[in-house]
């Protein structure tokens, strides 16, 4: 960047999402390290059993802001919440509000596929374990992993270490993870960016099948995916929402300056 | 600036204050040879010191394990019905039943032996003291031959390799009914046996056995200890006040003098809790001196679980202890093993608190609980340098051997174990 555009306090909007479509609606969050603002007063409807995607430079505050839809920011030291985040109603940042109950429901998958020291399949029982289920672990597991698109690679050897598959299937083994806990929404962030070409398009195809069952919000900095697999497209810029709407109008038609340069590859 | 420098830049006369630079392919110059030569002196001046430890390292086995044998003239003062106390442990298990049968070999009936073995004053008299010097308090006669081993009598001690050179000068010097013999004072009986004033009948049973308690008692106590501070301190406590200080005392702990540690079991668990100089005063404050080696391995295996596992436990609703126990400790499980075993092999060698606390110097049985009285290895062999008979000597060595050995297992055990679950990552 090399002028200074001003950063409007107002989002520019396309097309809001009806309140009856809703799933997370994040209102006027603000969100601070220490003395360190990360967002400045966000607000953001995210619509159900579609795709949306937060976009921008690094330390324009879009992982922070999806950390903080199911509350894994609390984790980090100083870390100071304004505002609020809705979920189908429920108040997530209220007095009552378990996260760990948060997170159950909200499930993550990370930038570098984390898999556990452990077997394909304690992986993916992982989370039903930790919730004390009780039923049918087998079908869960081969249910989570069909849904991840790794049950024909993997059938065979479940009892293989997590860590012996390639890093593509370690991340679909992670989205697996975190389908196997039933969550409704799936936060990823920047899922490909440590995969080759032909594990991203396959972790992509599965995003937009998993869309199906799922909200899902994705963190990316590769604008031609956003451009791929999101319905909706969210632009932050320092710290602020610049501008969101659907991923097309964004992409063809943005209004903000900023938004315009940073998809058309001037800056970012 | 970025431009290599050439030829045409060294001739550059506004440079002519540089130093000259060696051409860049000098392979049998004058600079290579010199720099080859620093290489080698330095590799060498490396080597020295590790030349030097692995020196003294094998003298001290070496020595240790010669020592442990002694060539012995052994003149048998026993009766022609005796046989020697060793014979009659491995037969008949224990020495009540040695010493029945050398009652009733005596002519005594068999109730007068009942009655002699189920005196309490007798039996703790047999049990507590050495039993050669007290056979006359029991009836009024030396009853001597029948618990010391044929070995009692030693004419001649002679180290291994003196007394191989000069063999057949032993073997031409002895006397009739004297015997020359090779003794390995490391044996399997040396292990069975129990403490005896008499080099000879010398074991390191209640040694060993103490040892072992003391070893088992600190793990169960130092590792809950241990690894509980450790993940306070990684895995709750942030940059508190109460935290930092907490670990500045832990760092300070960790260099305290063993012995003030004694001082502070003495004080504590001897005298304040009324425990006496017993296994459990011991092991507590082993425990003591061993805590803060354990927080500081059990700190670093916690460190080095990734920090992506804990997320991805937590993205999946686990709570704080539920990402303790079922990622963090599970990861970190073979660094704290091995910090717990090493902190043990310190524990196990440790001799300065355990005399201060009060551990006896001689003690006839084996400890039949945490609330004995005990000894520990080294105390055994601080106790036997210090006596003046030579024949300890190579007793010491064998319980030294026998200390080496045990360390050495426990080290192989932390090797394995850190070798195994390694192979995970």
């Amino acid at each position: 960047m090399t002028e200074a555009v001003r950063v409007p306090e107002e989002t520019v909007r396309h097309d809001p999402v009806p309140v009856e479509e809703a799933a997370v609606v994040i209102t006027d969050l603000s969100l601070w390290y220490g003395s360190y603002q990360a967002i400045h007063r966000v607000s953001l409807t995210v619509p159900r059993n579609q795709v949306t995607a937060l976009i921008g430079a690094s330390g324009s505050g879009k992982s922070t802001l999806l950390r903080s839809i199911n509350r894994m920011n609390d984790l980090v030291e100083g870390v100071r919440v304004e505002g609020s985040v809705r979920y189908d109603g429920v108040e997530l940042y209220g007095p009552d509000v378990d996260p760990v109950e948060v997170r159950r429901r909200i499930g993550m998958v990370f930038q570098k596929p984390n898999p556990f020291p452990k077997s394909i399949y304690e992986n993916v029982a992982f989370g039903p374990r930790l919730m004390g289920f009780r039923g049918d672990m087998d079908a869960l597991v081969e249910r989570a992993l069909r849904s991840a698109a790794l049950w024909d690679e993997v059938k065979d050897k479940l009892k293989q270490s997590g860590l012996s598959l390639s890093g593509g299937q370690q991340q679909r083994l992670c989205i697996a993870r975190a389908l196997a806990s039933d969550p409704s929404v799936i936060l990823m962030d920047e899922p490909t960016s440590a995969l080759d070409p032909i594990a991203t398009d396959r972790i992509e195809r599965l995003i937009h099948d998993l869309k199906r069952d799922y909200t899902v919000i994705i963190v990316t900095h590769n604008m031609q995916q956003a451009g791929r697999v999101s319905d909706r497209t969210a632009f932050m810029h320092l710290g602020r929402l610049v501008e969101e709407g659907p991923t097309d109008l964004i992409f063809t038609n943005p209004r903000h300056e900023l938004t315009e340069r940073y998809v058309s590859g001037r800056f970012g | 600036m970025s431009r290599v420098l050439g030829r045409e830049e060294r001739a550059d006369p506004a440079r002519a204050d540089r130093p000259e630079r060696p051409d860049m392919l000098d392979l049998g110059g004058v600079q290579a040879r010199r720099r080859r030569t620093t290489e080698r002196a330095f590799g060498a001046a490396v080597f020295v010191p590790v030349f030097l430890a692995l020196a003294l390292l094998v003298t001290l086995l070496f020595d240790v394990v010669t020592d442990s044998f002694s060539w012995q003239v052994i003149e048998p003062r026993n009766s022609g019905q005796s046989f020697s106390f060793l014979e009659g442990f491995a037969a008949f298990g224990t020495w009540e039943n040695v010493v029945r049968l050398e009652l009733l070999a005596q002519g005594r009936t068999q109730e007068e032996v009942d009655a002699l073995l189920s005196d309490p004053e007798a039996r703790r008299v047999f049990g507590a003291r050495n039993r050669v010097e007290l056979m006359p308090w029991v009836d009024g006669r030396p009853l001597r031959w029948f618990v010391t081993s044929i070995r009692d009598d030693g004419v001649a001690d002679l180290p291994l390799f003196e007394g191989w050179r000069r063999r057949a000068e032993l073997l031409a010097g002895a006397e009739p009914g004297q015997v020359v013999l090779l003794n390995a004072w490391l044996d399997l009986g040396f292990l069975a046996k129990n403490a005896s004033r008499s080099p000879a009948m010398a074991g390191l049973l209640p040694a060993l056995v103490g040892s072992l308690m003391l070893v088992a008692l600190v793990i169960v106590l130092s590792v809950p200890l241990g690894v509980g501070t450790a993940v306070y301190l990684e895995e709750y406590a942030g940059d508190t006040r109460f935290a930092r200080l907490v670990e500045l005392n832990l760092s300070n702990l960790a260099g305290v003098p063993s012995v003030v540690y004694g001082i502070l079991g003495l004080t504590v668990f001897v005298r304040l809790l009324g425990l006496g100089p017993v296994v459990l005063a011991g092991a507590l404050t082993l425990t003591l001196l061993v805590v803060p080696v354990v927080v500081v391995a059990a700190r670093e295996a916690i460190r080095a679980v990734p920090d992506s596992l804990r997320q991805a436990a937590y993205g999946l609703g686990a709570t704080r202890s539920q990402v303790i126990a079922r990622v963090v400790l599970p990861n970190a499980i073979a660094g704290i093993t091995t910090g717990v075993i090493l902190a043990v092999a310190r524990a196990i060698g440790e001799t300065a608190p355990l005399l201060v606390i009060g551990a006896a110097a001689f003690v006839p049985r084996p400890p039949d609980g945490p609330l004995s009285l005990f000894t520990a290895i080294p105390i055994q062999v601080y106790t036997w340098v210090s006596e003046n008979d030579v024949e300890f000597t190579h007793v010491a060595s064998a319980a030294i051997v026998v200390l080496l050995l045990v360390l050495g297992v426990l080290y192989s055990l932390a090797f394995y174990l850190r070798r195994r679950y390694e192979s995970r990552w």
